[in-house]
């Protein structure tokens, strides 16, 4: 009898525990992603930089640097690399005999260009694709990015999944009205990268992209990217997922590899696994060719995953020319990843920013923009970037965060804030052009980084 | 830049100003009866049938076989720089209007060894292709393959082709072409024939400075073709400016064992050919290029393994263009009848 109570007791908890993990997604989201510090930018615009919530504010509070760690890290990240202003600031003075006033962070330029484009400033937002959530956003994302002045990218799929100009599906924007919405409220700066996969391909995107005549006058202005995607973080080596309803999936069955032939299932929805595209040197090299001959008036991007060849990548895109190749580490974020693939493939973050130093001293110069990308998302993360050899950090998830909690002008906010926040350590370290940084300006907190990075190592005698 | 017929000068200002040449077009384009009936139109189109003539006889008296062209299928030729695809539905597939029949040459080099298309061809080429006066939206091909062919055999081919018709229209149309003004010159065989790098050398030499490994650009294009009395070649362009069909050559990797022909006077561009890749993997690493899923070609694939190794050479002739440069034309779009050109219609 007590046998019998303690198995129902045990089989209970495991029935609990099970209902509890549903909610997983989102738990291990809100615990381990940093919502805090994005909401308050979201919501308080450039006051956001400031760790003031509504009891701590101005003259009332009492602050200083967090010694503790939130969590136990796997691996390192960013987060292990400092900035280290000097005491004595010649470029300060420099900027004071121009300016003939002790220069502020404000005086900060971080205008850059990003895989030829203009930016406002080293920050782009990442080309995200059809899922519900990126779909739903997208609209309000692109319109704050195209005000800041950041360029903006589209992802994968959006046109066929969502439609070219007509919407395929109810309640979420076609792949013309993102780019409209981006491109009509551009000004100055800022410009936008489209992607194409093999499905894409398949309805000739970017030929269509091209001789659009919505699209022309920016494509004229070299406004317009095309990002070729070679994996992501989340998933290297690995395609995505798409869930169709079995209608839409009949209709295109010819075109996409479905596992279960959407005729003969019974199901109201079929998944199909968009495939990740084979490539080789050889192959990368000659689709760079065939795109600078087919579109000459369009940048060229390439998206690549934490892949241990990264280098030859960055390597063949310089040498044919490419625009811009950014590496997304295993923290990227994703809409749809299976969680072998986040925990076990591809290297983090930080060894993407190894990687592109590495570039830097191969004698890869900025003739071509390399961008670092997964879980950045502060003002401090563009500074370590960029001074290490990084042209720009790549963002999503920030952006969609801030959508969700301000909309449109939560984006602008998170930006803005984002922008202050640069500012003031680009000025801290004694710079007022972001373009300045260099190695100089950081050290790590960890012996390995710094040897990897060749930068110092704090806690040494020689530091 | 010596000798450029004053038909291509013409153009060039005519584009200059852009807003008054897209006006000029448009009603060009749109209201193309009102100069069809002018007598110098009437003698171009009767020339034009002339010049098809002539391929016909040349080409058969070389043993090549006429074969009906395709119209539509499920995949057509992707080697377009930049042009979209027309596509119609199928019974519920999606197929495609011909880009060039490209895929079926091969298959009909197979069947009948030397063959030949007169092909309609549909490209929606990027809008600003209206200003290079050589782009047609609808237009004819004269596409031919030479089973077990080579690079020289196809070379040899299209200058023979050339001189063949050149002569022909002389002869017939002596006194058209006097009244059109159009003395075309005394050709000098063999033409030139450079390699895609000594092509490059030159024209940066000629001062139009083209990066290595990429086309020839329009513009140099231009300046190589009026540096030059006759046609003359180009080949062995380097890999990935080219369709995937174009065999890569085996002792020089990076190049492609293919050719361009160029007519003389400024007017560019006439043919493009070359010898086919066939082996599968080869030809499927090729597709990747363009980022696309070679399922789409499965036809073409399952034929390149069965009828292994399908070694063929070949090339395609634009009609419109042949017709522009032997009437010394401003434009393609003054060389067919119902002219289609890049973002303007509705039109006949």
């Amino acid at each position: 009898m007590l046998e019998w109570l303690a198995l129902k007791a045990s089989e209970l908890a495991l029935r609990i525990k099970a209902g509890l993990i549903m909610l997983r997604g989102i738990n291990d989201f809100i615990n381990d992603y940093p919502l805090d510090e994005i909401l308050l930018k979201a919501v308080k615009g450039k006051e956001g930089v400031y760790p003031f919530g509504e009891l701590a504010s101005y003259g009332a509070a009492i602050l200083g640097s967090p010694i503790n760690r939130r969590s136990n890290p796997r691996f390192l990240t960013i987060d292990d690399l400092i900035l280290v202003p000097p005491a004595f600031t010649p470029k300060r003075l420099e900027k004071m005999a121009e300016l003939l006033r002790e220069p502020v962070f404000t005086d900060v330029n971080l205008e850059v260009n990003i895989g030829g484009l203009r930016s406002s400033m080293p920050l782009a937002v990442a080309s995200m694709g059809s899922t519900d959530i990126a779909s739903r956003y997208s609209i309000v994302i692109a319109k704050a990015a195209a005000k800041e002045g950041i360029p903006y990218g589209i992802g994968e799929n959006v046109h066929t999944v969502r439609g070219y100009d007509k919407r395929l599906t109810h309640g979420h924007p076609s792949f013309k009205e993102r780019v409209m919405a981006y491109l009509t409220n551009i000004d100055k700066y800022g410009g936008v990268f489209i992607q194409q996969n093999v499905e894409d391909a398949y309805d000739e995107h970017w030929n269509k992209v091209y001789s659009d005549k919505d699209l022309e006058p920016y494509i004229n202005e070299g406004r317009v990217a095309f990002e070729i995607k070679i994996g992501q973080g989340a998933k290297p080596g690995l395609g995505g997922v798409i869930r169709m309803k079995r209608e839409e999936a009949i209709k295109v069955k010819e075109k996409y590899h479905f596992l279960e032939d959407p005729e003969k299932t019974s199901r109201k929805e079929v998944e199909r696994y968009s495939v990740p595209g084979t490539y080789t040197a050889d192959i990368l090299r000659g689709m760079i060719r065939l795109m600078r001959t087919s579109y000459p008036r369009a940048k060229v991007w390439v998206k690549v995953g934490p892949y241990r060849d990264v280098l030859d990548v960055i390597k063949v895109s310089y040498e044919e020319g490419a625009d811009a190749v950014i590496i997304d580490g295993k923290e990227g974020g994703t809409g749809m990843a299976p969680s072998v693939a986040m925990k076990e493939l591809g290297y983090p973050t930080i060894v993407g920013l190894i990687k592109i130093r590495r570039a830097r001293l191969m004698g890869i110069d900025d003739k071509i923009s390399l961008m670092l990308a997964g879980r950045l998302f502060n003002g401090a993360h563009i500074a370590k970037s960029r001074a290490l050899g990084a042209t720009a950090i790549y963002a999503g998830r920030p952006f969609i965060v801030a959508a969700m909690a301000k909309g449109e002008v939560g984006v602008r906010n998170f930006i803005e804030a984002t922008r202050v926040e640069a500012q003031m350590v680009v000025s801290a370290l004694g710079k007022y052009d972001v373009k300045d940084l260099a190695p100089e300006d950081v050290a790590s907190l960890n012996r390995d980084l710094a040897s990897a990075l060749g930068i110092p190592y704090v806690y040494s005698s020689e530091y | 830049m010596s000798k450029v017929h004053p038909a291509v000068l013409e153009f060039e200002k005519m584009v200059k100003d852009r807003e008054s040449y897209l006006k000029f077009i448009d009603e060009w384009v749109k209201y193309s009866w009102k100069w069809a009936r002018e007598s110098k139109y009437v003698t171009v189109f009767k020339i034009q049938a002339s010049i098809l003539h002539a391929i016909r006889e040349y080409l058969d008296s070389q043993g090549f076989t006429e074969v009906l062209p395709p119209i539509i299928g499920p995949v057509t030729d992707p080697g377009i720089r930049g042009a979209k695809q027309a596509t119609v539905d199928f019974y519920g597939h999606e197929y495609k209007v011909m880009s060039s029949a490209i895929l079926y040459k091969q298959y009909m080099a197979a069947v009948l060894g030397k063959i030949y298309f007169v092909s309609p061809n549909i490209r929606f080429e990027p809008n600003d292709s209206v200003f290079t006066g050589r782009h047609l939206v609808e237009f004819f091909q004269v596409d031919l393959e030479i089973l077990n062919g080579t690079l020289d055999d196809a070379m040899n081919v299209a200058e023979g082709l050339f001189m063949y018709v050149t002569r022909y229209v002389r002869d017939v149309h002596g006194k058209d072409l006097e009244k059109m003004g159009r003395e075309l010159p005394h050709y000098k065989t063999p033409f030139t024939r450079y390699t895609h790098a000594e092509a490059v050398e030159l024209v940066n030499k000629l001062g139009c400075s083209n990066p290595r490994n990429t086309e020839i650009l329009w513009e140099c294009e231009k300046v190589l073709s009026a540096h030059h009395d006759s046609p003359l070649f180009i080949y062995e362009y380097p890999k990935g400016s080219r369709g995937f069909y174009n065999r890569e050559d085996p002792s020089k990797p990076g190049y492609l064992r293919d050719f361009d022909m160029l007519y003389p006077e400024g007017f560019g561009e006439a043919i493009s050919g070359g010898e086919r890749e066939y082996e599968p993997i080869k030809v499927i690493s090729r597709i990747r290029e363009a980022g696309e899923d070679p399922n789409k070609y499965r036809w073409f694939l399952e034929m390149l393994k069965d009828f292994y190794p399908l070694k063929t050479a070949g090339f395609g002739i634009g009609v419109e263009r042949l017709t522009r440069y032997i009437c010394g034309l401003r434009a393609v779009w003054e060389a067919r009848p119902y002219p289609k050109v890049a973002g303007i219609g509705p039109a006949p």
